[in-house]
């Protein structure tokens, strides 16, 4: 019977519902897409990373894992230093340059042959490799989202480029111009800002690494098989802080709305209140019934949240196509989890109002 | 046989700012198992007070409430209330029945809320004796006054409550209704043995039960039979 009462509560005011309702899907869904944007992100700059191929990658000393976030270039005669070193099969050095024209893009300056023999190569989708100094190479997504092909012309840190080929991604950066071009466009001559090694068997990884730290102190020496794992959230500098800031944000939204939502409820329900009280209704009953009220608002605005979140993720693809945004299971469970707290902890200010209304009063109530 | 109702020098006040106004002053009052007694008396005389303190909605100040061996007094309100979900069915003068709920919704409340799973045959025995039938899937707002307070009434006697108390149950009806209804509290009196209290501003409505009960400035001042 409690259930009868609280849908067709629920029912009685369908705009009233169906803003708090909205509200509780919008909180459902930017969680679920602020999460899944990070993560996504992250998960695919890892893989892009660890699909170069290398074993172990090389950086000044205080380096971010993020390679964005990367220190001071490095003398690219480190290269052939580590190329001597037992059990190195080849070292490919890559200047690293943040662009933040049009989009934000890091950009590989590569030399193509080391390039080649730490990567095995691209798989080129359309046009050639690497021809003369002003050649740019894009992977097919940045041509998507950039709307160029081979052989056009691409404008990128104020020089201009010609579209060599479009290439499939997953080896790093989205973009790659010829290492000496980056060098000298970014005043960087013979630097490299991290070297990527190939080992000669797999199995060496760690005893390159052990070699590798007395001769480098104090640079970051890192494996890249277990890249993935290392990129998250919690190891990039107050990426934690912000997506705990929006959840709060999100759920604050929720919050408000169920409370105001319960609190008009339970003003205008005053003389109803007042009859369940009347016929024997405990404080806990008209406390279930309202709290019950905000669950089922809360449910279906986890369902209508969730659906938000797979449309809001196609628009944002269809529009960004470089974006990667991961909605996960444990995501959607954390995300509805949160939203039905939220809401229920909305809901029990105004309903333990309501438990403790005068029921003489509350049957006078017009 | 004992009374089922007796108030003893019962006291009620209201604060008003922060002078204590009375509303009950000394209420001496005996009902009998099975009586259908009226209480009348002007506008402000402590009538729907009386109600609401015999029902346990309001806590008396001072004196002692009985009903059915249980003194209102000394419970507390979750107390009270479990008291007045066991043993009391109230009818309104205006009807507050759920806008949300339909007839048959309204009237199962009660069950749900006295614990009882839904009883079949007992809600088609009182739907019944209230001429119910055809309009159980009816919301309030579609229903008559005469049937929303028909409706009232099966709520307040579903779970066989030991006292039905009326606060001017047809103040908001037209004669007709008003027949209807007080002939159905007159027949769950006689045939049921329903113990009633009703409020009523009519003497006509009064003349259905078996004493009348007067009072004025929060007393009572006389009892007669109601024949």
């Amino acid at each position: 019977m409690i259930r009868q009462l609280i849908i067709n509560n629920v029912l009685h005011r369908p705009i009233r519902t169906i803003v708090s309702v909205i509200a509780v899907g919008v909180e459902v869904a930017l969680v679920i897409l602020i999460v899944g944007l990070t993560s996504g992100l992250l998960q695919e700059t890892a893989k892009r990373i660890e699909g170069i191929g290398a074993d172990i990658m090389l950086q000044p000393p205080s380096s971010s894992m993020f390679l964005a976030f990367s220190g001071a270039p490095m003398p690219i005669k480190i290269a052939d230093k580590l190329r001597e070193m037992k059990y190195v099969q080849a070292v490919a050095p890559v200047l690293l340059q943040f662009s933040s024209s049009g989009s934000v893009d890091i950009v590989y300056g590569i030399d193509a042959q080391s390039f080649r023999d730490v990567s095995g190569g691209f798989v080129f989708l359309e046009g050639h490799d690497f021809q003369g100094p002003d050649d740019i190479l894009l992977d097919d997504w940045a041509a998507k989202a950039k709307q160029v092909k081979a052989g056009d012309k691409f404008t990128l840190l104020e020089h201009d480029f010609h579209v060599a080929g479009i290439v499939e991604h997953g080896k790093g950066s989205r973009m790659f111009v010829p290492l000496a071009t980056l060098q000298d466009l970014s005043g960087s001559r013979d630097k490299a800002s991290v070297f990527f090694i190939k080992c000669t068997r797999p199995e060496h990884t760690q005893a390159v690494m052990d070699a590798l730290k007395p001769v480098f102190p104090g640079y970051e020496i890192r494996p890249l098989k277990d890249f993935l794992s290392m990129m998250s959230s919690a190891n990039l500098p107050g990426l934690d802080a912000f997506i705990d800031s929006m959840i709060a944000l999100a759920v604050s939204i929720g919050f408000l709305v169920i409370l105001l939502s319960m609190y008009t409820t339970v003003i205008e329900r005053t003389r109803d209140i007042g009859v369940l009280k009347s016929i024997g209704a405990s404080k806990g009953y008209i406390i279930r019934a309202l709290l019950g009220e905000s669950a089922l608002i809360c449910l279906i605005g986890i369902g209508v949240g969730i659906a938000m979140s797979y449309a809001g993720r196609a628009v944002f693809l269809d529009s960004f196509p470089t974006l990667s945004i991961l909605i996960t299971t444990d995501w959607i469970v954390r995300s509805a989890a949160i939203a039905l707290a939220g809401g229920l902890l909305g809901a029990s200010y105004p309903a333990w109002l309501a438990s403790r209304k005068d029921a003489i009063e509350a049957l006078s109530y017009d | 046989m004992e009374p089922i109702v007796v108030t003893e020098n019962l006291w009620k006040m209201y604060r008003a700012g922060k002078v204590e106004v009375p509303a009950l002053r000394g209420i001496n009052f005996k009902v009998m198992p099975g009586e259908f007694v009226t209480v009348m008396g002007p506008s402000g005389c402590g009538k729907s007070t009386l109600l609401y303190v015999l029902g346990g909605l309001a806590q008396a100040s001072k004196g002692h409430v009985l009903v059915d061996g249980n003194d209102l007094v000394t419970m507390n309100d979750a107390e009270r209330t479990k008291l007045r979900r066991h043993k009391i069915g109230f009818v309104f003068q205006r009807f507050n029945l759920l806008p949300t709920l339909d007839a048959r919704g309204n009237i199962a409340i009660a069950q749900h809320i006295y614990g009882e799973s839904f009883d079949p045959h007992r809600f088609e025995v009182v739907t019944k004796m209230l001429g119910l039938g055809e309009r159980l899937k009816h919301r309030p707002s579609e229903l008559s006054g005469g049937e929303q307070q028909r409706v009232a009434i099966a709520r307040a006697i579903i779970n066989e409550p030991k006292i039905i108390l009326a606060d001017e149950p047809t103040g908001n009806l037209d004669t007709q209704n008003s027949e209807i209804v007080l002939s159905m509290l007159r027949q769950l009196n006689k045939e049921l043995g329903q113990t009633i209290i009703m409020i009523t501003h009519n003497p006509e409505a009064a003349a259905y039960s078996d004493r009348m009960v007067h009072m004025r400035d929060g007393q009572i001042v006389d009892g007669v039979p109601a024949h």
